[in-house]
């Protein structure tokens, strides 16, 4: 038995995209030298970060090889457990969890801190995956209820009020409708139902939340606070200019004009000691692996699979146009990481199952080819 | 189910593409911003041409309760600097240079430690050279040598007019610490701000500071103002009136002036209190400049203590003022009444111990108006004993000794009123007789602060009610009513009235008004005995109650007693405005509000 599940896992490692992974591996490393790069200033704590990020990075891996090893199929057959576990778990922390900037995201374990609306975002294509393969959303039923699964999980992360993630969920749900065949006046439906409630929205934000908004719109608002972020960001990514000014040299996240620049801001880092050529280069691989993700989906001929692959290449997709679009002020600030490059333990791990999942979809596709 | 699948692929196809667009959007965003743009970000990220200024409120200020100014803000210059701009070599030593040819001492090892104090971000502003007078400041820009980068900014310095008259209740202000700076909130200061160290300006450090301002400016390249980017204004903190009387308390410092001591005067009904002297003083607006270390230690090693504030924080034997409040709980506890007669043959003989009265010769057969009057200690010696120590600490307790009387000051002790289990525990030694003995003539563990007794005094003196003491108008509460039946109260207060008019503290009512009180002699085991007065006037209509402690002045009677008798007369016919009605009101809706922000 062992035996056979040893090589089966084998036969699996074979079949992976090994594109899809180098890409990835590659903004791993380069990932963890910019997290170097960021704290190495007169805080000092860059060692101590990349070194971290170095080790959830090897942890990530055995996650990834233990998630291919299992198959999507068993996820797929625990979707709706899973589910619930995560809606659990992000009641206990909007409840329980201490307060981060005003947002209860964390969820202490001991030693260790998650954030289960990371791990939500897996949760939650699953559950899409499962529902709309199995109601494909060509009516106004199946494709009501398929929306109906994912208010839940919105409805919990906005209470807390994470602002970031509840956009990542509503680009994952959008995204699987989409993929999944809904008609394009459903979807047209949702996209005008949510712009007329935007204004509404405005209400639920907290303080610093619509500052960022506001000073989306006009950052010399409050060049003191809030506008400060997204001044001293841009001036990071500009003075990059073409070829950077070298690894290590970038001045703003070292004389600490940038806020938090190994998480939110990692991008602001690297561009500016990379330049345009470095961020090009950067914009390159992730278009590889937007494209190898999607291969995936189109390989297989099993819906579920097809679906998770939208789900997952939507969430990675929002959260790196946001965490880039951000730091040249494309976007307003809202506090995600940017996939394989931003320090942190919770969002690595997660993309990392998620990819794990595509790499599964991919492995079985290539096996019944054979 | 093959159309299905077209469609899914058609779709992912189409949201592949969709996501390469992005990736293209991204790239021309960056295209823009890296390349196109980018000359005017390197330059804006070399110079880094962002500063924030930030202007340090003016403080609240500080009146007695006619107005008379106690602290107020005074206009001085600094010299400001940018951590980005004092880091080029050649800086400090420069500016040292020429801050010497002006004639300000400042080494270069002072301006690093200045600046190693203040760093924050680098565009944040450091205070080079404080306490700059108009004069120096112009001197200083208008050389040529001046660095461009360095600026003058008007900062408020703290003024006490009338300097060592108040200094313990004021107190003053310095640089906060960096202790301090730690403990703060995030945000609520930076290093170089100024904060309440002592008396009043500690305790109301959050009413009298204020919001600080904040200023962004762009600067070019030579370190110069170009424009104001957004502009925050400083709010002036809450001005704060006293109860002090600057007239009294000007006279209460003449009277203590010989002496080491304090004299404490309060309004027996609201605790309002209107002098708070002790002696020796300090004067605090050189604390306020920023003393050297030099100077510090010499204030802090004086023999005299002259920063003790000796009214609330020195504490001493009541002594015989204690009897009056040892006659009420026997009283109460009706272990004696009014014609009780002890014989006093001028000591007590208790198994291998004596006890001797203050007289020798004994006063024979007294009663207890005899013996407040006399001072007979004999007397309360057998009282005390009838009493028993428990029920003695008991109405100790109920006058508030030996905890903090809750005045609106720092530093206040607690003085001491324990009893058998506290010995046991300290000296691992059983409570034995004498030490009740002892206590009942206010001797022994017993010690006090001279305004504990005068808020003693004052519930004898207002029919039995509790005051808590305070400084500020604003931190008025009610008194507790003791509930002390009014016949028991009458007979010690015409012993106290007997006192004066025909006992030991005769002296008091030398003044032009009728005083009742009780004098002290506490023994003192470093030197010469303390000398204590408490009283209170007019005698049959009580106003106020003073308390006057004399170290090593001997006798209460002779030295003590004409100070309470004098500051009661001064008092009495310069009458200090008192609360209207309306006045209280506000103040309870204040403390109202106060109580809903603490919750």
């Amino acid at each position: 038995m062992d035996t056979l599940r040893f090589s089966v896992l084998k036969e699996d490692m074979a079949a992976l995209d090994k594109l899809l992974f180098g890409s990835v591996a590659l903004l791993v490393l380069w990932g963890i030298a910019c997290i170097f790069s960021a704290g190495s200033g007169n805080a000092g704590r860059g060692g101590e970060y990349a070194v971290r990020q170095a080790g959830w990075s090897v942890v990530s891996v055995i996650a990834y090889v233990f998630v291919v090893g299992i198959g999507y199929r068993k996820f797929m057959d625990w979707a709706y457990p899973l589910y619930g576990l995560t809606l659990l778990l992000l009641l206990l922390t909007t409840l329980a969890a201490p307060k981060v900037k005003g947002v209860q995201s964390w969820f202490s374990l001991g030693f260790i801190r998650v954030q289960p609306s990371e791990f939500a975002k897996i949760s939650l294509t699953l559950v899409l995956a499962k529902v709309l393969s199995r109601y494909p959303p060509f009516s106004l039923k199946p494709f009501l209820s398929a929306l109906g699964a994912g208010v839940p999980i919105l409805l919990l992360v906005l209470a807390q009020p994470d602002l970031g993630s509840a956009l990542v969920y509503v680009v994952i749900i959008f995204s699987a409708l989409f993929v999944a065949g809904t008609p394009f006046k459903y979807l047209g439906f949702i996209l005008g139902l949510g712009t007329s409630l935007l204004p509404f929205g405005w209400f639920y934000l907290k303080d610093f939340q619509k500052m960022r908004i506001l000073v989306f719109l006009d950052p010399m608002r409050d060049p003191l606070g809030a506008g400060y972020n997204a001044i001293q960001s841009r001036i990071a990514v500009g003075s990059g200019s073409v070829w950077g000014k070298g690894f290590l040299q970038g001045l703003q996240s070292k004389l600490r004009f940038l806020p938090e620049p190994h998480t939110d801001f990692i991008f602001s880092v690297y561009a500016e000691e990379f330049g345009f050529w470095g961020s090009f280069v950067l914009l390159f691989v992730f278009g590889i692996i937007f494209t190898r993700i999607v291969a995936a989906g189109m390989k297989t001929r099993d819906i579920q699979g097809k679906l998770l692959v939208a789900g997952v290449t939507a969430w990675i997709w929002f959260q790196m146009f946001e965490s880039i679009g951000m730091s040249i002020g494309l976007m307003p600030i809202t506090g995600l990481p940017l996939p394989f490059l931003s320090y942190g333990g919770s969002s690595l791990m997660s993309i990392s199952i998620a990819l794990g999942l595509v790499g599964s979809v991919y492995a079985g596709a290539a096996k019944r080819y054979k | 189910m093959l159309e299905i699948r077209d469609l899914l692929d058609a779709r992912l196809k189409a949201l592949l593409y969709g996501i390469l667009g992005t990736l293209g959007i991204l790239f021309m965003g960056l295209y823009f911003f890296q390349v196109i743009h980018a000359d005017k970000y390197v330059r804006l990220a070399y110079g880094n041409r962002l500063r924030l200024i930030r202007f340090s409120p003016p403080r609240g200020e500080i009146y007695d309760r006619n107005g008379v100014p106690l602290a107020v803000n005074e206009t001085t210059f600094s010299v400001m600097g940018y951590p980005l701009d004092l880091d080029k070599p050649d800086m400090l030593p420069h500016l040292s240079k020429l801050l010497s040819i002006h004639g300000i001492p400042m080494s270069v090892e002072d301006l690093e430690k200045t600046i190693k104090k203040q760093r924050g971000a680098p565009y944040r502003v450091i205070r080079l050279v404080p306490n700059l007078t108009m004069a120096q400041m112009a001197e200083l820009v208008a050389d040529p040598e001046f660095p461009n980068q360095l600026f003058p900014l008007p900062v408020w310095r703290r003024i006490y007019p009338a300097g060592a008259l108040a200094a313990n209740v004021t107190g003053y202000v310095g640089e906060i610490s960096e202790s301090e700076l730690r403990d703060s909130r995030p945000g609520e200061y930076v290093g170089g701000d100024l904060v309440g160290k002592g008396g009043i300006e500690r305790y109301y450090e959050e009413r009298l500071r204020g919001v600080a301002g904040e200023e962004a400016i762009e600067v070019n390249a030579k370190g110069r103002k170009v424009r104001t980017i957004d502009l925050r204004a400083s709010e002036k903190g809450q001005d704060i009136r006293l109860t002090l009387d600057m007239g009294a308390q000007k006279r209460a410092t003449e009277l203590l002036s010989e002496y080491k001591g304090a004299l404490v005067l309060m309004d027996v009904k609201t605790g309002a209190v209107l002098v708070l002297a002790s002696s020796p003083t300090y004067d605090n607006n050189p604390l306020a400049w920023g003393v050297s270390t030099k100077e510090w230690q010499e204030i802090m090693e004086d023999a005299d203590k002259p920063m003790l504030d000796r009214s609330i924080a020195g504490v001493y034997p009541p002594a015989s003022t204690f009897k009056a409040l040892v006659a009420l709980a026997a009283l109460e506890e009706e272990v004696v009444t009014p014609s009780t007669a002890f014989l006093c043959s001028g000591s007590l003989k208790l198994s291998s111990r004596t006890f001797r009265c203050w007289r020798r010769s004994g006063h024979g057969s007294v009663n207890l108006l005899g013996a407040l009057q006399n001072s007979c200690d004999v007397y309360f010696y057998q009282v005390g004993m009838k009493l028993g120590i428990d029920r003695l600490l008991k109405w100790a307790k109920k006058f508030g000794l030996g905890s903090p009387t809750g005045i609106d000051l720092p530093g206040e002790s607690a003085g001491n009123a324990a009893g058998p289990e506290w010995k046991k525990a300290r000296f691992k030694e059983n409570w034995y007789q004498g030490d009740t003995v002892n206590y009942s003539i206010g001797q022994g563990f017993l010690l006090l602060t001279p305004l504990q007794i005068a808020r003693l005094y004052a519930a004898i003196a207002n029919g039995g009610y509790l005051v808590t003491p305070h400084v500020a108008s604003t931190n008025f509460r009610p008194p507790a009513d003791l509930a002390i039946l009014p016949d028991k109260l009458a007979v010690v207060q015409k012993g106290l009235d007997y006192v004066v008019s025909r006992g030991t503290g005769s002296r008091a009512g030398r003044f032009g008004v009728t005083v009742a009180g009780k004098t002290g002699t506490a023994q003192n085991s470093h030197g010469l005995d303390h000398a204590l007065f408490a009283g209170y006037a007019p005698a049959d209509d009580p106003q106020y109650v003073a308390v006057a402690m004399v170290e090593a002045g001997e006798h209460g009677s002779s030295v003590a007693s004409p100070i309470v008798g004098e500051i009661l007369a001064h008092i009495l016919s310069h009458p200090a405005e008192s609360y209207d009605p309306q006045t209280l009101d506000e103040i309870q809706e204040i403390q109202e509000i106060e109580e809903v922000q603490e919750n």
